[in-house]
């Protein structure tokens, strides 16, 4: 099945062919390229952006082979969860292509699909019940997937996302953002055990959510403590903050897989810092002494925002089956606080 | 649960309920209180039942006069001279106490708030009864501040009016503030808990020990601009450094508007939504003044919506626009000396 699929959520126009479980194209405009093509001209927010990049994004992605959605069996846009404003230009687009084309549109959520990215360009014989782990710059959740869009929450934050907190601490280190990337860079020069921070949450006994504000005011606090902060010191802060920060997913993985009646062969892991590459191998010797293998996607581009997982999890969630559900286009309409 | 009215019969008929250890409901110079017997274990247990919150959260009492205060607190020099100069008054002095009252009166530190409240009623009452009499407001945890009795029972459940034994009618009392909150034991200087219509300084400044006093703030800011909801939009300008409690912040303020959805960081999505307020975050954008343009529409200010913006100092030109068409708050939130301590000011623009 080709799916046409569109994302809007947030800073990236991105669009993407999809034949099942295959990204054909997935094409990802961020601010940042943005930026580059006009010549260092203020990008104003999403909205904007976005229905000036739309068009260009979208005929890129369909290239030669899909123009005029030939070929294409249906639609797939994420409807939330996201900033309403940025939403509603890839909806407004997708109704407009699916009217004209008469092709079903299926509404996706956002964080499903980031957690569903592994099957992206992915033969592994996924076996459910899976565990499922969104870390990215807005969602940090670990949930239970005990089948293609039946899904049971374990924890989630209460403050801020893990990304988040990391692009914070880059930022306020002066790492510029976004500034994850920068800081994994740096942290390796550092030596994670050179200063304290707390452990989020250590002391709760259900360990079933996540927490980055103390982190990120104890950080600050313990920062203001340093006179002159050397290159080597602001490396092992980087690496400690790290450090601390991926704890506090170890501990409540660790806790939710003693706990858990079911055993798992797989987790899905998804977002923007599973690029990260000392999180993805503490995850791993963490799994396993459980025997989980870490699924987790192929390039980093799928680890960001992008349409390919949208329209993978469209195909998965509805196959070619019950298609003629998704003829009513008036039913579908943003939705920013989207719960998977 | 009986209703009387507020006259010089009702003074012995509260006097009597109160050393029976019920739960009565009076008029203060401020708001109407929920009163108990403050030394009587059971009462305080029915009070913290009613007010649904934890225990260790502590009422303040009032006296009659400062000899009265005496039994219960020690008062050093500062609050001697607080007494002096505004007691009786709408102020209330925290003290160390004497561990004289009822466990769950005093804080877990040990300390105790006094007041002498300036309303006749409440002093007759008080100098016949002689003894403590707690001065909570009569609103459950987070709910509307009581200035008619229509105003408490029309936002609590029927299990919490089963708790009230006796209402005192004084009517619709002016709307005034709460009572400013003192605490002379922090500092040589006295720090301000709550902030009411008495102050010591020229600006608007809050201690804050923890992320639930930081949140009980808010609440008090809600409060003070919840007559202009639906019919301004209202605008809290939230500055401070990272990590200092921002996000903390507005929890407060939609626990306080009754919203039960949980409320993250709006980092990433620039804008949560919920219901009423709008909450949102300038750290992530580039150019804060002319993004929160876009999103700050004039729609959002018609709908007199309430809207709060965390890093509000990076795009102040543009909040500064607004000062027209909406109320707006600016609330700065710093560090204190402590881990967990913080100093919370305000003001309008």
């Amino acid at each position: 099945m080709n799916i046409l699929a569109i994302d809007t959520s947030c800073d990236e126009t991105a669009v993407a062919v999809t034949r099942n479980t295959k990204a054909c194209s997935n094409v990802v405009w961020s601010q940042a390229s943005l930026h580059a093509k006009f010549g260092g001209v203020m990008p104003s927010l999403a909205q904007r952006q976005h229905e000036e990049r739309i068009d260009y994004v979208l005929n890129k992605a369909l290239g030669k082979k899909y123009q005029n959605l030939k070929n294409i069996d249906a639609i797939a846009v994420t409807i939330g969860p996201g900033l309403s404003i940025a939403l509603g230009v890839g909806i407004n687009k997708a109704k407009e292509l699916a009217i004209k084309y008469k092709l079903p549109l299926i509404p996706i959520n956002h964080v499903e699909a980031h957690l569903l990215s592994p099957f992206v360009n992915s033969d592994t014989n996924i076996q459910f019940p899976a565990l499922g782990l969104v870390l990215s710059g807005g969602t940090t959740m670990l949930c239970l997937i005990k089948n293609i869009g039946n899904y049971e929450i374990l924890a989630e934050t209460g403050d801020d996302a893990l990304g988040e907190a990391l692009d914070k601490a880059a930022r306020f280190l002066g790492l510029g953002y976004p500034g994850g990337a920068i800081l994994e860079k740096l942290a390796k020069a550092g030596n994670p055990k050179k200063y304290k921070l707390p452990i989020p949450l250590i002391n709760d006994i259900n360990k079933n959510r996540f927490s980055y504000s103390g982190l990120k005011t104890a950080f600050v606090r313990f920062f203001n403590t340093i006179k002159k902060p050397t290159k080597q010191d602001i490396s092992d802060l980087a690496s400690t903050f790290q450090e601390v920060a991926f704890k506090h997913v170890e501990n409540v993985l660790e806790y939710q897989i003693n706990h858990s009646s079911l055993t798992f062969k797989h987790l899905l892991l998804g977002g923007g810092v599973a690029n990260n590459i000392v999180l993805k191998s503490k995850l791993r010797k963490l799994l396993k002494n459980y025997n989980i293998s870490l699924c987790v996607p192929n390039n980093k581009k799928l680890n960001g925002d992008n349409a390919g997982m949208i329209g993978v999890c469209a195909y998965l969630k509805y196959n070619s089956s019950n298609l003629e559900q998704f003829v009513n286009y008036d039913s579908i309409d943003r939705n920013p606080k989207f719960r998977i | 649960m009986k209703i009387i009215m507020e006259n010089s019969k009702a003074i012995s008929i509260a006097v009597d309920y109160l050393s029976w250890g019920k739960l009565i409901f009076m008029a203060t110079e401020t708001v109407y209180i929920a009163a108990v017997d403050a030394t009587n274990p059971k009462a305080v247990l029915k009070l913290i039942s009613f007010k649904n919150r934890p225990f260790g959260k502590p009422f303040s009492v009032g006296v009659t006069n400062i000899k009265m205060a005496e039994k219960y607190v020690l008062l050093n020099k500062q609050a001697k001279n607080l007494y002096e100069r505004f007691l009786p008054g709408p102020i209330t002095v925290v003290s160390n106490g004497k561990h004289t009252v009822a466990a769950g009166v005093e804080a877990e530190n040990g300390t105790l708030g006094i007041r002498i409240p300036n309303y006749p009623f409440f002093l007759q009452v008080a100098n016949k009864f002689n003894k403590p009499i707690t001065t909570t407001s009569a609103n459950a945890n987070y709910q509307r501040r009581p200035y008619k009795l229509s105003d408490i029972l029309d936002n609590i459940s029927d299990k919490q009016k089963k708790l009230i034994d006796l209402m005192i009618d004084a009517g619709e009392l002016p709307y005034n503030e709460p009572s400013t909150v003192i605490d002379t034991t922090i500092d040589e200087e006295p720090i301000i808990l709550r902030q009411g219509d008495i102050k010591l300084k020229n600006k608007n400044e809050i201690f804050s020990r923890s992320e639930e006093n930081t949140m009980n703030i808010a609440k008090e800011l809600w409060q003070k601009y919840e007559d202009f909801k639906d019919k301004r939009a209202i605008v809290y300008a939230l500055e401070g450094e990272m990590g200092v409690g921002k996000t903390i912040f507005v929890k407060g303020l939609a626990k306080a508007m009754g919203i039960t959805d949980k409320v993250t960081s709006p980092s990433y999505d620039l804008l949560n939504s919920y219901g009423k307020l709008n909450h949102i975050d300038t750290w992530r954008m580039l150019n804060p003044n002319q993004e929160l343009k876009e999103i700050v529409t004039k729609e959002l200010i018609n709908d007199k919506s309430i809207i709060a913006i965390e890093w509000a100092d990076k795009a102040r030109d543009e909040i500064r626009k607004h000062a027209e068409d909406a109320i707006i708050v600016w609330v700065k939130i710093k560090y204190g000396k402590r881990e967990n301590e913080r100093f919370i000011s305000w003001g309008n623009l």
